[in-house]
């Protein structure tokens, strides 16, 4: 098993997976204009309601806060059923009886996903920048790192979710759970502060705080230095969550293959 | 003297167990009382395969043939016992042993993309089975030449017929050309003309010329016959019987066997005429049911028990529509190895 093998697999998981999409025009056409018009409500909505606490807190405007929240939040809802949805019961026992390795087939299923959403995130970026004077003053190494890790950490989720769901068979609580999470503590649409106290303090537990407070840093200007605090917390919580999750699914996936169940959807 | 080398497949004491609730009516218990049944799908499996042998496995549904498949391509990992693939571990060394195989599950057109052509389908398959990069279009072609599917490559798949979706399957199967084939039921559900196609490709291409080792799967009867040089039964997890369709038919032969269509016979009059005098086993088919016709198909211990089993006929007032004496067949084996006919 050569590097250039793995990558030739990965490159055809996303052919398929392109080729697949490419059928679906209307739903393509809907999507993209799902997200301007998204992007667009968004955008009005911050140019009216300005919110203190977000001039206070992260400096920016409010709409430059709504849609760089709205559009990374696409990166970490892809990252979030990624692996849910590797698990087709009609090609997984066929994928699996190749000899194509855990990491390649999760990585080769989710390429197309990934690229879809940057897709997404430039519409939505272009919208507040070209309609609505975002500025934006793009640290690309941090803003790489941190969606790296926003993405590591998503997808630590997902496997944990995936692996439940192999065992179950319906529905998995993790996705659920952490996009509530997200919605409510991981000031996606509005800042923590606004939250009573009490509430407040659940954020700080949860990675997507950490996830969205430093992109919104780095796409307007931060240092890594400046970024540092929060992005330490956002690294530890990914290195417990990514190999945690590893560990579930490998382990759910090794039960259902155990009890015969794996195909049984 | 064959050594181990010799054989593709191996199986030692191969057992796989299934724990599964129980849903049954008349078995269902409360929410927190519910009672897991287990099910021995294999049982101390011993078995082998020789390198390019067409070797049939024959069972009815539940008898463990797709267990044991998956067992040998690495799907299921087995409770007891160890299986070897091609010289491989399924265990220890699975990446070898799926680089060994070619496997087609019994519902064929899984694992393909309906709305892709069929030739994206392979390609894809051909990328993740590690086809080399360089040659892999002419690789494709050839395969899909192979099942006579190269001039439909390009229509998208979910336009294929049902003999096109298997034939497509079996290409994937082929695509890294392994030593050893798994073919689990290839034929299910396929029209008498695709199946035939399917059997002879796979006897005379495959098997013949290419001298692969074929683990062939399949509930029917006569295809085992047809194709394969030697079945094996399997019953209830265990393999009750191992050897040429024509041995096989042979253990059928002491015996008379007698097949019979009757009119509007009741299930209690089929279960007494299995307890006549001189009957050694009977399968039971209904043949038409608009005219209550039912065809049985009697082994008899021996000729003398021909008198008493017309006299049962006549004092239960069972009308006989057709009568005659048959040579044995493997279905007559199989009737009198696991005491009931494939479909029951």
């Amino acid at each position: 098993m050569t590097l250039l093998q793995e990558l030739d697999k990965i490159y055809f998981f996303m052919k398929r997976d392109i080729l697949s999409f490419s059928t679906y025009k209307t739903n393509i056409l809907l999507s993209v204009l799902s997200a301007l018009f998204g992007a667009l409500s968004y955008a009005f909505l911050g140019a009216n309601a300005q919110m203190q606490s977000v001039l206070t807190s992260y400096h920016i405007n409010f709409t430059t806060y709504l849609l760089i929240g709205l559009a990374f939040n696409t990166y970490l809802s892809q990252s979030l059923t990624l692996v849910q949805r590797t698990i087709n019961p009609w090609s997984l026992e066929e994928v699996l009886v190749s000899p194509t390795g855990l990491f390649t087939f999760i990585v080769g299923s989710s390429m197309w996903g990934f690229i879809w959403s940057t897709g997404v995130i430039a519409i939505y970026l272009a919208v507040g920048v070209f309609a609505f004077g975002v500025v934006l003053s793009v640290n690309i190494v941090g803003t790489v790192l941190v969606v790296a890790l926003g993405i590591a950490t998503f997808i630590g989720f997902s496997m944990i979710g995936a692996g439940i769901l192999i065992l179950t068979k319906q529905g998995d609580p993790v996705t659920t759970v952490i996009t509530i999470a997200t919605n409510l503590f991981g000031n996606v649409l509005f800042p923590p502060q606004v939250m009573p106290q009490a509430l407040q303090v659940i954020s700080y537990f949860v990675p997507q705080y950490y996830f969205f407070t430093t992109i919104r840093q780095v796409l307007t200007g931060a240092t890594l230095q400046a970024i540092l605090p929060d992005l330490l917390v956002l690294i530890l919580m990914c290195a417990v969550i990514l190999p945690l999750g590893y560990l579930a699914y490998s382990w759910c996936l090794r039960t259902a293959k155990k009890n015969g169940t794996l195909s049984w959807f | 003297m064959a050594t181990l080398n010799d054989y593709a497949i191996v199986t030692r004491d191969l057992t796989k167990t299934y724990k599964s609730k129980i849903r049954s009516p008349d078995q269902r218990t409360a929410f927190f009382q519910r009672k897991n049944r287990t099910v021995t799908a294999v049982d101390h499996l011993n078995l082998e395969i020789r390198r390019g042998e067409l070797f049939g496995l024959l069972g009815r549904n539940g008898a463990g043939k797709t267990t044991l498949v998956k067992i040998l391509c690495t799907l299921l990992p087995p409770d007891e016992g160890t299986a070897s693939v091609n010289g491989f571990d399924v265990v220890k060394q699975q990446m070898q042993v799926k680089q060994s195989i070619g496997t087609i599950f019994s519902v064929g057109e899984r694992g393909f993309f309906w709305r892709l052509t069929g030739y994206s389908n392979i390609e894809f398959y051909a990328a993740i089975n590690n086809v080399p990069r360089r040659g892999r279009r002419e690789r494709i072609m050839e395969v899909l030449d192979l099942v006579g599917m190269k001039d439909n490559a390009f229509e998208v798949f979910q336009k294929y017929s049902g003999g096109m979706k298997r034939k497509l399957a079996l290409a994937r199967a082929l695509l890294p050309d392994p030593p050893i084939l798994l073919l689990d039921e290839p034929t299910t559900g396929l029209d008498v003309v695709s199946s035939r196609s399917i059997r002879e490709f796979i006897r005379n291409d495959l098997s013949r010329k290419a001298g692969k080792t074929v683990l062939y799967t399949t509930h029917y009867i006569e295809e085992a016959a047809q194709i394969c040089d030697r079945v094996a039964i399997m019953h209830k997890g265990q393999l009750i019987a191992l050897d040429t369709p024509d041995s096989l038919k042979g253990m059928a032969k002491k015996g008379e066997v007698l097949d019979v269509v009757v009119k509007n016979i009741s299930e209690a009059q089929v279960n007494g005429l299995r307890c006549v005098d001189g009957v050694a086993s009977l399968a039971a088919d209904v043949q038409d049911a608009v005219l209550g016709q039912t065809d049985l198909r009697l082994r008899l211990e021996n000729a003398d028990a021909l008198p008493g089993i017309l006299d049962f006929f006549f004092k239960e007032k069972i009308k006989i529509v057709n009568f005659k004496q048959e040579e044995p067949t493997l279905e007559d084996a199989f009737i009198e190895l696991t005491g009931a006919g494939i479909s029951e």
